[in-house]
C-alpha cells in the first residue's frame, strides 16, 4: 500500500513523516520518529500504557492510525516537561517511589495529567476514574493516588476569589 | 567543627530512599527490549496452531518464503536438535508432528516489516488432524483419556527447587497408568482415621481456583543477533539473565560462553520471566538470517500461549472437637500444570499440612497434564490457591463452632522448631507477630459495628474477613563484587536483575556495611559476559541472597581498605572506621587517610598498593519464611452481589525493611495482585481447549476505580541470617486476598464461595440458594 505524508505537531516539534496507511499513531512514534515513551501493553485500547494527547485529550494512540493526526497536536510522555525540569506529576512520582517496573508509567502519566488539564482538583474519586484506563500490576494504585494528589495541590493554580 | 558521621549516621539501610531510575522512568527515557532498534532489524512472527491437539500432517511454508520482504520461516523440520519428548516448554521450540495445546508454535518468521510476517504467517498452509483433546484435569487423570506427552517425558521439578526449596521426602514422580499424571506426592503423619473418629466437627470442601495470567504489562519481548564468530547476544526481558542462558544453551546445544543475555529493564515478570519462552525460536531465526531479530508477543498470544498459573482444586476435610482442638487432616490437591510439566507440587501440601499443628494428617497432590498453555510461577507459586483453601477452612471452623476466629488461629499456628508436613522444622517467623495485629486492628475489632451499620439504602451486606498466608523465601547461590573507586566512591556489580527496585536496597546494604551513604554507591546489574553469577529475581530472595552477597563483598572491601590504611597509618585494623569519606584511627580522628587515596594508589603507575575489590560467593542452607495478613472490609449488594471492597490491610513481617519505600510498594503490589485472583481474574476455556477470554477486556485485571487505597503495616521480626536482619519481601502479599475476600463475603452475607474469582454472580446465586435473595439475613 502507498505511503502517505503525516504532517502534525509532536511535543510543539512540527514533523513531516511518511506512514503506510495502516499504520497506528502508536506505531509511527516508536517505530518512525524514535519516541518509545509510550508502550504497547495490549494493542487493543485495554491497557493504557500508549496514552498520548491529542489535542490536549488523551487517547488510546494504538488504536489510533497515524493519519488520524494530520493537522493536530500530539503529546507523548517526552513532551510532558520542559526541557531539563520535571513536571510536577513526574516530580511527585519520584519522590513517592510510585514506578516499579515502569512500564506502565509513561501512560499512567499522561492520562493523569489529562485530568488535571480539565480539573486542577480533582477528588480522588475523580481521580480514580480518571486513570482507570491504565493497567498498572506492580503498584496497587495506592502510591500513584498520594502522588498525583499531592501534584494537583502543588501544580494547581491559586483559587481567585469573587 | 563539622558533625562527623559514624556507621549509626550513615544513609543506607532503613531509609526509605527513592529509586536511582526512578527519573528514567516517569521521563520514558528508560528502554525495554521493544524499544530498542538496531540497524537492519528483522520483526519475527509465529504461527501458532488453531488446535488444542491435533497431528500436524503436513506444512507447505513455500508461498510465505516467496512473499517480498520475508527474510526466512522455518519449522520443526529445520531445526534437527529438537526432541520429541520435549521436558520442558522451552525445549518444545516449535511443535514436530503434533501439537498439544491452542496456541502452540509451529512454524517462525521474520520479515522486514513487521506487517510483512504477519501477512507471511497467512500464507503458511498448515493441514491438521484434529484429535481428542483432554481440557478438564480431572478427565485427563482418568485412564484412557487423550494422552498430553510422549510417553516417557520426564517431570519437570525445576521451578519447585528454585523457588521454594522445599522437598517432600516420600515424593514419588512416577507416573501412574493414568498417561497424564505427571507428578504424584503423598505426605503422612499420625493416625487420621483415628481423628475422624474421634472428630466431633467434620467439615469437607472442594475449593477451585482457575488458571490465572501473571499479567505483566509487558509482554515477552527478545532481540537476538550473532556476531561472525558465532557467538550470539541475546537482549531479554527476563528474571534472570544466566537462567535464561543456560536454558537457551541446553535447547540450542551451544556452550553457555557463546551467549550474552543483557537483561534489558524487565516491565514486570511475577514469575512468568523465569523459563525461556521465545528466546530459542528468535536465536535460531536471527542465526539463520544472520540479521539482529525481534520478538515481542501480542497480549492476544501472552493470554493464549503464555505460562500462566496451574488450575487448582483442592479437595479438603477436616475433623476437630468442638473447642477447637485439632485432630486430623485430609487433602487432595489436584494442579492442573497444562501442557508441559512444572508445577510446586511441594509447596501446597507444605501449607496445607503446616501453618497449624495438625496431630494427624494425609495430604495427596498430583501434577496432570492437559491440553492448555504449560504454566509457570506466578508471585508465591502455589500458595495463594493453597492458602485459599485452608484459611477459607479455617474461616469456617470458626465460624461453626463459635470461636474466635484470631485466637483459634492463634492457638493452633506453628512456630520456629515446629516440623513442617515434610519434617523440617520451620524456621524462625514472625507469624504469630503477624495475626496478633490483626487481632489489635481497628478494622478486625470494629468488624460487629461495620456489619450493623446499614450500607446501600440501609440495605447493603457489610462483612470483614481476614486471612493468614506466607512464603517460605527460596534460596539460590550467587555473587557479586564492591569495588573502590579512586575518588572513593563504589561500584556495586551483580547480575541481578531489578524487577522491583531491589538495586535501590543493595546500594542501602552496600552503603551502610562499607561505612559511606547510599549516594556514594553505582550499582551495576552486569549481563553475562561481564557480571558474576547471579540466581533469579524470584523466590522472594534478591535481597535474602543477593543482599547477603553485597553485604559480604562490601565487608571485604572495607577490609582491604583497613588493610592498606592500617599499614599507611601504622596502625592496627580493630583501631580503624570509617567516617566522611576518610579511614580514621578511633579515638584520634586527626590521624586518617581518604578513601579516595586508597582508591587512587590502586590505579597508580607503578604504585605497590592493589587495587580495592570485594568479592563474595555465597551460598545459602537456611530459608527465611515471610508471614503476611490481610483484612478485607466489603459491602455486597444484595440483589445483584457485587463487592464492593471499602478498605483492605496487608500486615507483613519482612524482617529488616532495607527501604520502607520499596517494602510499601511490594505489599500494596502484591495485595491488589491477591485481590485479582479473589476478585475478577481467570482464563477460561472452552471444550475443545481454545482460550475464550483472550484480551484484556474480557480477562478482567483491577484497575484504580475497583480498590480503595491499601493500608500497610510492616513488621519486623528479624530474620537470624538476613542481611540486617532481612527477609523476602515480594510473594508474601499476594497470598491470603483470595481467603480473605471469601471470609469477608460469607461474614456479609452467610454464603460461603469455594472457587475463585468470588463474582457477583456466584454470590448471588448462593444466595438465592440459601432462600434470601433480598434483605440480609439477620
Amino acid at each position: 500500500m502507498k505511503k502517505q505524508i503525516l504532517t502534525c505537531t509532536v511535543n510543539d516539534q512540527a514533523v513531516e513523516v511518511l506512514v503506510p496507511p495502516y499504520q497506528t499513531l502508536l506505531d509511527a512514534l516508536r517505530e518512525d520518529l524514535g519516541l518509545t515513551g509510550p508502550k504497547e501493553g495490549c494493542g487493543t485500547g485495554d491497557c493504557g500504557a500508549c496514552t498520548v494527547h491529542l489535542d490536549g485529550k488523551p487517547v488510546a494512540s494504538c488504536l489510533m492510525l497515524a493519519m488520524q493526526a494530520r493537522g493536530r497536536a500530539v503529546r507523548t510522555i517526552e513532551g510532558l516537561a520542559k526541557t531539563g525540569t520535571l513536571h510536577p506529576l513526574q516530580d511527585a512520582f519520584v519522590r513517592h517511589g510510585v514506578p516499579q517496573c515502569g512500564f506502565c508509567i509513561p501512560g499512567v502519566l499522561m492520562a493523569a495529567a489529562a485530568v488535571l488539564a480539565e480539573n486542577p482538583r480533582p477528588t480522588e474519586q475523580e481521580i480514580r476514574y480518571g486513570i482507570a484506563g491504565n493497567l498498572c500490576r506492580c503498584t496497587g494504585y495506592t502510591k500513584m493516588l498520594t502522588a498525583i494528589i499531592e501534584a494537583a495541590g502543588a501544580g494547581a493554580p491559586a483559587r481567585r476569589e469573587g | 567543627m563539622a558533625v562527623m558521621k559514624t556507621t549509626r549516621d550513615i544513609k543506607g539501610v532503613g531509609d526509605p530512599i527513592p529509586r536511582a531510575d526512578g527519573r528514567e522512568k516517569v521521563t520514558g527515557a528508560v528502554q525495554y527490549v521493544a524499544d530498542i532498534q538496531p540497524r537492519g532489524l528483522l520483526h519475527a512472527k509465529l504461527l501458532r496452531s488453531p488446535h488444542a491437539h491435533a497431528r500436524i500432517v503436513r506444512i507447505d511454508t513455500s508461498k510465505a518464503k516467496a512473499l517480498p520482504g520475508v527474510r526466512a520461516v522455518i519449522t520443526a523440520a529445520d531445526m534437527p536438535q529438537l526432541k520429541k519428548k520435549a521436558p520442558t516448554r522451552a525445549h518444545a521450540v516449535l511443535a514436530i508432528d503434533r501439537v498439544v495445546f491452542s496456541g502452540q508454535p509451529v512454524a517462525a518468521v521474520a520479515a522486514d516489516e513487521l506487517a510483512i510476517a504477519e501477512e507471511a504467517l497467512d500464507l503458511i498452509q498448515v493441514e491438521y488432524q484434529v484429535l481428542p483433546v483432554a481440557v478438564d484435569p480431572l478427565k485427563s487423570m482418568q485412564p484412557g483419556a487423550p494422552p498430553v506427552a510422549e510417553a516417557g517425558t520426564e517431570a519437570d521439578t525445576s521451578e519447585a527447587l528454585a523457588h521454594s526449596a522445599v522437598a517432600l521426602a516420600s515424593s514419588e514422580t512416577k507416573p501412574a497408568k493414568a498417561v497424564n499424571i505427571s507428578q504424584q506426592a503423598n505426605v503422612k503423619r499420625g493416625d487420621v482415621a483415628k481423628g475422624f473418629a474421634e472428630a466431633e466437627h467434620i467439615l469437607e470442601k472442594t475449593y477451585r481456583v482457575p488458571m490465572v495470567h501473571q499479567g505483566y504489562l509487558e509482554p515477552h519481548a527478545v532481540l537476538a543477533q550473532w556476531d561472525t564468530t558465532g557467538n550470539l547476544t541475546l537482549w531479554a526481558s527476563t528474571q534472570g539473565s544466566f537462567n535464561t542462558r543456560s536454558e537457551v544453551a541446553d535447547v540450542l546445544e551451544i556452550p553457555e560462553n557463546r551467549i550474552k543475555v543483557i537483561p534489558v529493564e524487565c516491565g514486570g515478570g511475577f514469575g512468568g520471566k523465569i523459563r525461556a519462552l521465545c528466546e530459542p525460536i528468535t536465536a535460531e531465526l536471527a542465526r539463520v538470517t544472520n540479521r539482529p531479530v525481534r520478538y515481542v508477543m501480542t497480549r492476544r498470544e501472552e493470554l493464549e500461549a503464555g505460562m500462566p498459573a496451574p488450575q487448582v482444586i483442592i479437595r479438603l476435610k477436616t475433623g476437630v472437637k468442638r473447642d477447637g482442638t485439632l485432630l486430623a487432616l485430609e487433602a487432595e490437591t489436584i494442579l492442573d500444570t497444562g501442557a508441559f510439566s512444572g508445577t510446586v507440587l511441594a509447596v501446597s501440601a507444605v501449607f496445607l499440612g503446616s501453618m497449624y499443628k495438625w496431630p494427624a494428617f494425609d495430604i495427596k497432590g498430583m501434577e496432570v497434564l492437559t491440553h492448555k498453555p504449560s504454566v509457570a510461577a506466578y508471585r508465591a507459586p502455589a500458595a495463594p490457591q493453597t492458602i485459599f483453601a485452608i484459611e477459607s477452612h479455617m474461616a469456617q471452623i470458626a465460624r461453626e463452632l463459635g470461636l474466635d476466629p484470631v485466637e483459634f488461629r492463634m492457638r493452633h499456628l506453628i512456630q520456629e522448631g515446629d516440623p513442617m508436613v515434610n519434617n523440617q522444622p520451620w524456621q524462625s517467623n514472625g507469624a504469630k507477630q503477624v495475626l496478633a495485629k490483626v487481632g489489635e486492628h481497628p478494622l478486625w475489632k470494629g468488624r460487629k459495628e461495620w456489619a450493623a451499620s446499614g450500607g446501600k439504602d440501609g440495605r447493603g451486606l457489610r462483612g470483614t474477613g481476614f486471612a493468614l498466608g506466607g512464603w517460605l523465601g527460596g534460596l539460590q547461590p550467587t555473587s557479586a563484587t564492591v569495588r573502590l573507586n579512586p575518588d572513593g566512591s563504589l561500584n556495586v556489580l551483580t547480575g541481578q536483575v531489578d524487577i522491583a527496585g531491589t538495586n535501590i536496597s543493595l546500594a542501602q546494604i552496600a552503603a551502610s556495611a562499607f561505612g559511606v551513604d547510599f549516594d556514594q554507591v553505582k550499582i551495576t546489574t552486569g549481563d553475562t559476559d561481564t557480571a558474576p553469577l547471579t540466581g533469579l529475581s524470584a523466590g522472594s530472595k534478591t535481597i535474602y541472597t543477593v543482599g547477603s552477597a553485597v553485604l559480604q563483598a562490601a565487608q571485604d572491601a572495607r577490609r582491604q581498605t583497613f588493610e592498606i590504611a592500617a599499614k599507611e597509618m601504622e596502625a592496627s585494623v580493630h583501631d580503624l572506621e570509617i567516617r566522611d569519606g576518610k579511614v580514621i584511627v578511633k579515638g584520634a580522628p586527626d590521624k586518617s587517610v581518604t578513601l579516595a587515596s586508597i582508591g587512587k594508589k590502586g590505579n597508580l603507575y607503578m604504585s605497590k598498593i592493589p587495587p580495592v575489590l570485594g568479592t563474595a560467593t555465597p551460598a545459602f542452607s537456611q530459608q527465611a519464611p515471610g508471614f503476611a495478613a490481610q483484612i478485607a472490609r466489603v459491602e455486597v449488594d444484595p440483589d445483584t452481589g457485587e463487592t464492593t471492597l471499602h478498605e483492605f490491610v496487608v500486615i507483613q513481617d519482612v524482617g529488616k525493611a532495607i527501604n520502607p519505600l520499596g517494602v510499601e510498594g511490594q505489599m500494596q503490589g502484591g495485595a491488589v495482585q491477591s485481590l485479582g485472583i479473589a476478585m475478577t481474574e481467570g482464563l477460561m476455556f472452552d471444550d475443545a481447549g481454545r482460550l475464550m477470554n483472550p484480551s484484556l477486556l474480557d480477562y478482567r485485571k483491577l484497575t484504580a476505580a475497583d480498590l480503595p487505597n491499601i493500608e500497610t503495616i510492616i513488621v519486623e521480626v528479624p530474620s537470624p541470617s538476613g542481611p540486617f536482619g532481612a527477609r523476602g519481601v515480594g510473594e508474601p502479599p499476594i497470598v491470603p486476598a483470595p481467603a480473605a475476600i471469601a471470609n469477608a463475603v460469607e461474614d456479609a452475607t452467610g454464603v460461603r464461595i469455594t472457587e475463585l474469582p468470588v463474582t457477583p454472580e456466584r454470590i448471588a446465586l448462593g444466595r438465592v440458594a440459601k432462600g434470601n435473595g433480598g434483605a440480609r439475613p439477620r
